[in-house]
């Protein structure tokens, strides 16, 4: 059974009051017994029990993620968060949506109904009403993460993909190259259209014309990123780099680079997007756009925080900037 | 384009009644404003139009089809609030397309809808710029070009202004309104500002404690209000109301204050209102707009004991055009808008001239308008 406040304040021969006083680093505790609390504390590695804490102050010291998709990039915001949250006194509630209304609407609940201090939305996109709706009621804080808010302003932090096309195809272009083709998935989708934009920009930068030809959309699978070379091939005429927006699209696309014989980075230099799992077993390995997701939990994490504290964040809305890691994919070693 | 029709609305929440069986027509093609004090039940009309709240009872129509059952984004509505969100890592053009690339709509289409919205709005030499390059009018017009560009059949404003500071909100109120002649769209805008609400709109509900008071054009409201709430909402400053009695001497009908005012109802004003004869020796109220209120010494009419009283003067304060005299008549006090002429002075003891064509009659009991 775990160690109450009771238990320590009959081993530390005080009152109750006095151990929460000590725990809770408020004045009216003598040093000494406040190191002999302390020291009992750890010894038997007392956890207060964050439920009878909030009863006692309204507060439930806890927080709902409530994740769109649990993809593998979510899980690292959602760890990051977690670790500064729990740093701030807060355990979290991890509530997966599967991007389906019904059961958004259902977590949402808990921050209308104060089972939670605030909701911390990761990815979906677009704010849709469930969540427009709690904004304007004041029926909770939140902050949203990689989702955008067509009507309100509601704290966010998003990561700048159309950045991330820019420096990749930058560092392709700084390498003194030219013909710099994209493999992108559909260009219905929001953040590959920004990534696209992000590319064109560079391009635009550097005085280089538009090849509508080494505009290569797919479906965003393997196979998409494969058949991309191929149409390359047949068309005869082949760019020197590839910037490459998904990680599973470089999978296929290298594949059929090396099937094709080529080098890499000798024949092609290659820039991949996301630093993920799949990313890191690429061979050569892959320079990438890598996205500051513990950064981004971090700023999740401490934005709530400030609002359950009555700050406002230093910014309504965070943009975080990606940044490049340089592998071997890209850049010709020489000598 | 759409007609909205609100049938027989009720919103509860718990046992309180936030709107209470709300009938409604807005026309097609019209600017309706919703206006009332804070907890009228303005915003959770609007709200329950756009489908962010339940209907408890009742049924909303947009164009022709029933929207109970229909949620947001299925609705054609664009909604408008005062804090909206411009990203600052996209410029302007990317602003106000977002939402139409995030529901897949093909590029050539989201060109089109941004760069008409755009000329609409008269931004289009700023779709490259960053929001942090523009005013603060500018970035209003983004946050409305967003909305121009799902193309709806019914915009939906929550006081979109509130933010903005003093000059910057009149001359949006008049872009607004320009934007809606351009627009030709149903637009339905919440505000607590009777000011707003009378420069603005086609038509004004005018909404207290969850219950539609009165819906009729400005002017109307302002001439015609249907009880005291909306002759003291409507107007600034409001009206003054004054405790009276109803007499008759003669054929006569006259407003009598305790012996401070014995003010005529003008008899084409009975005639259209027979029903103040039943109020003969019963308390009412009398009430008069401050500008119906003048300084008789420099009034060019026939100022007579029937259309005037005497007052002593609390307070003058001069606006230049105008002057406002804050004014007592035993316990009665009362606000008058008169003639920059006037040379009335703190102390004073003043005749007041009273526009008694304009004069508005109430029953105490119902605050119903008589006259």
């Amino acid at each position: 059974m775990p160690l109450t406040l009771k238990d320590i304040a009959r081993m530390a021969g005080v009152a109750e009051s006095t151990v929460s006083r000590a725990i809770n680093n408020k004045p009216g505790v003598g040093e000494e017994t406040r190191k002999r609390i302390l020291e009992i504390v750890r010894k038997y590695n007392y956890q207060p029990n964050q439920l009878a804490r909030g009863l006692a102050i309204k507060e439930t010291r806890m927080l709902a993620l409530i994740v769109a998709d649990l993809s593998s990039a979510d899980y690292k915001i959602i760890k990051s968060i977690e670790a500064y949250a729990n740093e701030q006194g807060y355990n979290c509630l991890i509530c997966n949506t599967d991007n389906n209304l019904e059961k958004e609407e259902a977590y949402l609940q808990l921050l209308s109904n104060q089972r939670v201090d605030g909701a911390i939305i990761i990815g979906g996109e677009l704010a849709n009403k469930n969540i427009i709706n709690t904004a304007l009621n004041k029926n909770g804080l939140m902050v949203l993460v990689n989702c955008l808010a067509e009507e309100l302003l509601i704290p966010t932090i998003l990561v700048d993909s159309a950045r991330g096309g820019y420096l990749a195809t930058s560092h392709l272009l700084q390498q003194g190259l030219k013909k710099i083709a994209i493999v992108t998935g559909s260009s219905k989708d929001f953040l590959e259209s920004e990534k696209l934009a992000g590319y064109l920009q560079a391009l635009a930068d550097h005085n280089l014309e538009l090849e509508e030809r080494y505009i290569l959309e797919t479906d965003g699978s393997r196979e998409g990123g494969y058949d991309a070379f191929l149409q390359l091939l047949e068309q005869g005429d082949l760019p020197e780099a590839f910037f490459v927006t998904r990680d599973i699209l470089a999978v296929g696309l290298i594949d059929a680079i090396k099937m094709g014989g080529y080098l890499i980075p000798e024949d092609f230099s290659i820039v991949g997007y996301g630093e993920s799992f799949i990313s890191s077993i690429i061979n050569p390995s892959l320079t990438v756009v890598a996205e500051p997701l513990e950064e981004l939990g971090r700023y999740a994490a401490k934005y709530m925080i400030d609002l359950l504290n009555g700050r406002d964040p230093e910014e309504m809305i965070k943009v975080l900037e990606p940044v490049l890691k340089v592998g071997e994919s890209s850049v010709l070693r020489t000598g | 384009m759409a007609k909205v029709t609100l049938t027989n609305v009720t919103k509860r929440y718990g046992d309180v009644v936030a709107v209470n069986n709300a009938n409604l027509e807005i026309k097609d093609k019209e600017f309706l404003i919703l206006v009332g004090p804070s907890g009228c039940g303005k915003t959770t009309t609007l709200r329950m139009v756009a489908g962010l709240e339940e209907i408890t009872e009742g049924t909303i129509e947009i164009g022709d089809t029933v929207v109970n059952d229909i949620p947001p984004k299925d609705r054609d509505i664009a909604m408008v609030f005062q804090n909206y969100a411009l990203y600052p890592h996209m410029d302007v053009y990317n602003n106000m397309a977002f939402g139409l690339k995030l529901r897949k709509f093909p590029k050539e289409e989201i060109d089109r809808r941004v760069n008409e919205a755009a000329e609409i709005l008269g931004i289009k030499n700023l779709l490259d710029r960053k929001p942090k390059q523009l005013s603060g009018g500018q970035r209003q017009r983004v946050a409305l070009g967003r909305a121009i560009v799902r193309e709806p059949k019914v915009f939906l404003m929550d006081e979109p202004l509130s933010n903005l500071d003093a000059k910057l909100r009149v001359q949006m109120r008049t872009e607004l309104s320009k934007l809606h002649d351009r627009l030709q769209t149903t637009m339905i805008y919440v505000t607590h500002d009777q000011v707003e609400a009378m420069t603005m709109g086609d038509r004004i509900v005018v909404m207290r404690d969850g219950l539609i008071q009165q819906v009729d054009t400005p002017l109307n409201l302002y001439n015609n209000p249907v009880n005291m709430f909306v002759a003291g909402f409507i107007g600034s400053p409001a009206m003054n109301f004054l405790d009276a009695k109803l007499v008759k001497e003669g054929e006569t009908y006259y407003l009598e204050g305790n012996g401070d005012f014995k003010i005529a109802i003008p008899a084409d004003k009975v005639a259209k209102n027979p029903e103040i004869k039943s109020y003969v020796g019963k308390d009412v109220v009398f009430g008069i707009r401050p500008e119906d209120l003048e300084d008789a010494s420099v009034v060019e009419k026939t100022v007579t004991a029937d259309n005037s009283y005497m007052a002593t003067v609390e307070v003058v304060e001069p606006m230049g055009s105008e002057i406002y005299l804050y004014l007592t008549v035993n316990e009665h006090s009362m606000i008058a808008r008169v003639d920059s002429h006037s040379t009335a002075k703190v102390g004073d003891n003043v005749k007041l001239y009273v526009k008694t064509e304009n004069l508005h009659v109430f029953d105490p009991e119902t605050e119903l308008t008589i006259i």
